[in-house]
């Protein structure tokens, strides 16, 4: 597992309405993937962003249940362990702790919820 | 209610075969599970053999369906290259070519569909491509280079996405269908003409005929005669592709005297006239009047949702909701998605902008979303299938409305929930 090398503000949690979620690019993450930061329910969650199947961007899937449905053949993960749940998503997601600051959100990218 | 079987032998190595096999073990199945799949090898996704595999983008090793070791985890005997060539209702019973034979308490058909050929009076079978396995990927890969002619005999989903590859590849691409605009009845007109257009914009050819002749010249070069509505046009091609349907093939299930029509017949619980005999994915028609498992959708989706249905069955588990069929497509870079039936509508509305090519197309009935396609605006889709599976009723301006979220259309207010 990698160390968790500095936690990244990624705005206050009105930035990101109920349902939807932002892409916090690899330049910035530092882990190889872009990671996507959802809110469903009133809870936060991230995920690396591209689906462990192909190549689509998980932030643009349909967030819903506490799942995220990607955009391009429907595979589903849940969003608080990244588990695959159904084809053709067959290996998990990597998750990522998100953390509600008194100063807002902030993501800690390697470091596993 | 039987008694649940204490082995299940699954015949086939596609999607429905392997999911029917996983979502047995999902269920709590423990007897044994047994795979007999006729290829060599070990079972593989077909979608990605008309795009990133043809293109080169993922080696053959990752259109695999499942990691090896998953069949091992999960106590799936998995045998390849043993076809089976006859069943045995009373048992039942399968036998493979190899002369294995399979007795087991529930066995489930899933042996898919075989690609239509041209007659072979007008071209020697040799000499032309199909696209169903993942040899047929590898062989028709090798013979595209830069420069290669092709003449891709069909423009629906496969042949379309075959074709669009095959010009990325760099080979000089013509397709002809019959039709002027194929997928209409799916997809409905404006996605379908946009759809078709892509090949255009692409530098793919495209040519409305039937092809009435091909003469197969001393250096291999075909030189192909297509009957257009202007006359016959002279095509010259290296390499011929043919994308002009496909067919379940119910033999080894109407010799065993099983009810099949163009496939094998189901009910809504996959099981076929002879009991303890199923049937799933392309191979499986649902009996006429079965409106749990719409008509023969011959989609990837519809695969993987028998297998859950079938395994329920087999288990004595409810069945689980068919749901509204869904599936993707894609060509030149521009993905495709619809939900639902079309031909149901009776208005359509258009989300997003038709001359940005990125819109989506509902299907209405009344008040009810029944059926949606799209182009490049996958979220609508995921909008649309839920107001059809959940039968939520929709205003044509709210739908149109871009700026409007399509997740609000599915919260209804409590008023109408409560009731
Ligand atoms: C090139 C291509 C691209 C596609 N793209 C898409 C797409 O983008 N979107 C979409 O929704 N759908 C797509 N599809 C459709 C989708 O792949 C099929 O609906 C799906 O594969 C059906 O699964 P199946 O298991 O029923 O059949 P199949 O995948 O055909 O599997 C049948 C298996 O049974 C084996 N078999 C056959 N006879 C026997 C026998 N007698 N004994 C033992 N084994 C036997 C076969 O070898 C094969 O392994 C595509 C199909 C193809 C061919
Ligand atoms: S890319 Fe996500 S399911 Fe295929």
């Amino acid at each position: 597992m990698t160390e968790t090398v500095r936690a990244i503000h990624v705005g206050v949690p009105e930035d990101i309405e109920d349902g939807e979620a932002v892409v916090v690019p690899a330049e910035r993450t530092g882990t190889g993937d872009g990671i996507a930061v959802f809110h469903c329910d009133g809870e936060f969650y991230a995920l690396d962003d591209t689906c462990t199947h192909a190549e689509a961007s998980l932030a643009d899937g349909w967030i819903e249940d506490g799942e995220v449905e990607c955009p391009m053949h429907s595979g589903r993960f849940c969003l608080s362990t990244g588990e695959a749940l159904c084809m053709p998503a067959t290996e998990n997601a990597r998750t990522h702790k998100v953390e509600i600051g008194d100063d807002g959100l902030w993501l800690h990218p390697g470091s596993s919820t | 209610m039987s008694a649940v079987p204490d082995s299940v032998c699954v015949v086939g190595g596609g999607l429905a075969a392997v999911s029917t096999a996983a979502e047995l073990r999902a269920q709590g199945f423990t007897g044994r599970v047994t795979l007999l799949s006729a290829e060599e090898h070990p079972p593989y996704d077909r979608p990605p053999l008309s795009k990133d595999v043809l293109l080169g983008r993922i080696t053959y090793d990752e259109a695999a369906l499942r990691p090896a070791q998953w069949y091992t985890d999960h106590d799936i005997d998995l045998y390849l290259g043993e076809r089976v060539v006859s069943l045995d209702p009373a048992g039942p019973t399968v036998l493979t070519e190899r002369g294995e034979q399979v007795r087991a308490g529930a066995v489930v058909l899933a042996t898919g569909g075989v690609p239509r050929r041209l007659p072979a009076a007008l071209v020697r079978p040799e000499r032309t491509h199909v696209l169903r396995t993942l040899d047929d990927a590898r062989g028709l890969r090798a013979a595209l280079a830069p420069g290669t002619r092709v003449l891709c005999v069909g423009a629906g989903l496969i042949g379309a996405e075959a074709a669009a590859a095959a010009g990325a590849l760099g080979a000089s691409v013509t397709v002809i269908d019959p039709v002027g605009v194929p997928l209409v009845p799916l997809l409905g007109e404006q996605i379908a003409t946009a759809l078709h257009g892509l090949h255009h914009s692409n530098g793919v050819r495209t040519l409305q005929g039937a092809l009435g002749q091909v003469h197969e010249g001393s250096d291999g070069t075909l030189t192909c005669t297509v009957d257009t509505a202007g006359g016959p046009e002279k095509v010259t091609a290296d390499v011929l592709l043919t994308g002009i349907g496909t067919d379940p093939d119910p033999s080894l299930a109407a010799d065993a005297g099983l009810e099949t029509d163009r496939g094998v017949l189901v009910d809504a619980r996959r099981a076929t006239s002879a009991p303890g005999v199923y049937a799933v994915g392309d191979l499986a028609q649902a009996h006429p009047g079965t409106e749990e498992r719409p008509q023969h959708g011959e989609h990837w989706e519809n695969a993987l949702k028998d297998a859950g249905a079938a395994a329920a069955s087999i288990l004595g588990n409810p069945v689980p909701a068919q749901g509204a069929p869904w599936f993707w497509s894609d060509r030149h870079g521009v993905h495709l998605e619809a939900v639902g039936t079309m031909s149901e509508a009776d208005h359509t509305v258009v989300r997003g902008d038709v001359d940005s090519g990125s819109f989506t197309v509902f299907g209405l009935r009344g008040d009810r979303c029944v059926a949606a396609a799209s182009l490049d605006r996958p979220h609508d889709i995921r909008a649309a299938r839920r107001l059809v599976d959940r039968a939520v009723p929709v205003e044509a301006d709210a739908l149109a409305d871009i700026v409007r979220p399509l997740k609000s259309l599915l919260r209804r207010p409590a008023a109408v929930r409560s009731r």
